[in-house]
């Protein structure tokens, strides 16, 4: 054993992390090694005034709160999905699941219809989430945009036009109505850079409730995190232009900051 | 459903009972991790809400505390996945090769042994510095070995990654500091530069061969 090997495993001796053997040896070797043991003072004493230094800090008063806040929504969306039998879907093609590279675009248009809690928020926002990892199937294949305004005439009660992309990777797919909460919806699909997404177009002003608001490119934004994921709501025109998915959270800003919606 | 919504109150006072004391080391890990008040306090959020989430998963008897810090690291480094802050984080300076930091024993006494409170808060200044300018990934090593003093085990499953890789990732976490501090305190005139000071390593045969001789 040698004062090179006792330095380089120093760490995990005074950790306590070497086989019962080799801590025996090190013993032996630091009762015989003054320099080691100066190294082992320092190493041991540096370590106490790291840890003097770095401890202490505090989370906000305020946070253990917010986070009671979000268990009531976690709670409130759980026993809504146990009073709510599962709505039958509508499968005409199956899409290729692509979970890890996929993220979900939401239209959502506010126009009204107050609701009473903030717990439908976030049964909305858990929706998304469902819907997102379902990749349900298209009704109205890749069009033109008038035969998805056409399709959605009548099951929606507001007008639906797909969001159209500056970005070139934006490739629009197909479209479905569902629902979203208990509201009627619809899904836009596209495709970004390999990468699924969907867009939902509802009614509910309950998706901005308690979100987080920033500004991109002069647009002002909400988000709500979701799962290490986020939700990006952009208002215009009393619509919500809301984006969520496991893209950078930069894409899905600029994404939404640069949606082209109102044509 | 009483039976149900008792279960769902059962679950939530247990979650709240087992993760409330744990507040304080997720909001200081996350404060560590990202530099940002804010971005901390949405990291733990997503944390606790994930963990909240997946509380039926949750082994009981082991580790709680290394259970949410598991969370909210692959919290951090999805929401960074894919940046060049990551690439930095796992080619940067963490995978280039750190020298042993030999120090003269002058150098090791003069930062252990600060004279007075003034050098004491110094130097603790001067390690806050050296460790914020660590990588995320040394940042994470020393906060979950130094300050929460996990067992390399339980940083094993909290990072994600075997022991071995661990022990050398450690390694090179704390010599960064060393160096860094080292050569910092040099500036400040905490310490003197090392002139020549320095013992290189003996190795074992050659000490006692020294001491046979002496006998």
């Amino acid at each position: 054993m040698t004062c090179r090997l006792v330095r380089r495993h120093l760490g995990a001796f005074i950790d306590g992390e070497l086989d019962p053997a080799s801590q025996i040896e090190f013993e032996r070797h630091l009762e015989a090694c003054s320099v080691c043991q100066e190294h082992l003072a320092f190493e041991g004493s540096l370590r106490q005034q790291a840890r003097e230094a770095l401890i202490g800090v505090r989370a906000p008063e305020h946070l253990w709160g917010r986070s009671l806040h979000r268990f009531d929504e976690i709670d409130a969306t759980r026993a809504e999905r146990n009073s709510i039998e599962a709505r039958p879907m509508r499968w005409r093609q199956t899409w290729p699941i692509a979970a890890a590279a996929a993220a979900v675009l939401i239209i959502g248009s506010v126009m009204g219809l107050p609701e009473s809690t903030a717990y439908q928020g976030a049964g909305m926002l858990q929706d998304v989430v469902n819907l997102h990892s379902q990749a349900l199937p298209s009704d109205v294949q890749a069009a033109a945009p008038q035969d998805v305004v056409r399709y959605f005439q009548g099951k929606t009660p507001f007008p639906v036009k797909p969001a159209q992309f500056a970005e070139p990777g934006m490739k629009f797919v197909g479209a479905r109505y569902i629902k979203v909460g208990a509201h009627p919806a619809a899904a836009l699909y596209y495709n970004h850079q390999g990468r699924r997404v969907t867009l939902l177009v509802f009614r509910s002003p309950e998706i901005v409730r308690n979100a987080h608001r920033t500004h991109v490119g002069g647009r002002e934004l909400f988000y709500h995190n979701v799962g290490g994921n986020v939700v990006t709501i952009r208002q215009h025109g009393g619509v919500n232009y809301a984006f969520f998915g496991d893209l950078d959270r930069p894409v899905l800003f600029q994404l939404a900051a640069n949606a082209r919606v109102a044509y | 459903m009483p039976r149900k919504i008792n279960k769902v109150e059962t679950q939530r006072r247990l979650f709240e009972a087992e993760a409330r004391p744990h507040l304080d080391t997720l909001y200081s890990m996350a404060l560590r991790l990202t530099r940002s008040p804010v971005d901390a306090e949405d990291l733990v959020q997503d944390t606790l809400v994930r963990a909240y989430r997946f509380y039926d998963r949750f082994e009981a008897g082991t580790n709680f505390k290394a259970w949410l810090l598991r969370i909210q690291m692959n919290s951090f480094v999805n929401r960074y996945r894919r940046t060049s802050r990551e690439r930095q984080v796992f080619d940067g300076p963490m995978a280039t090769p750190v020298g042993e930091g030999v120090m003269s024993r002058a150098t090791m006494r003069g930062l252990t042994d600060p004279v007075g409170d003034a050098e004491r808060q110094l130097i603790a200044q001067e390690i806050r510095r050296a460790f914020e300018a660590l990588s995320d990934e040394a940042r994470a090593m020393v906060m979950l070995a130094d300050v929460e003093e996990l067992s390399y085990r339980e940083i094993a499953e909290v990072v994600g990654c075997p022991i071995g890789t661990v022990m050398s990732r450690l390694h090179r976490a704390r010599k960064q500091l060393q160096v860094s501090l080292q050569a910092h305190a040099v500036q400040l005139g905490i310490i003197e530069e090392d002139d020549g000071d320095v013992v290189d390593p003996i190795p074992l045969e050659a000490f006692r061969a020294r001491k046979e001789a002496k006998s």
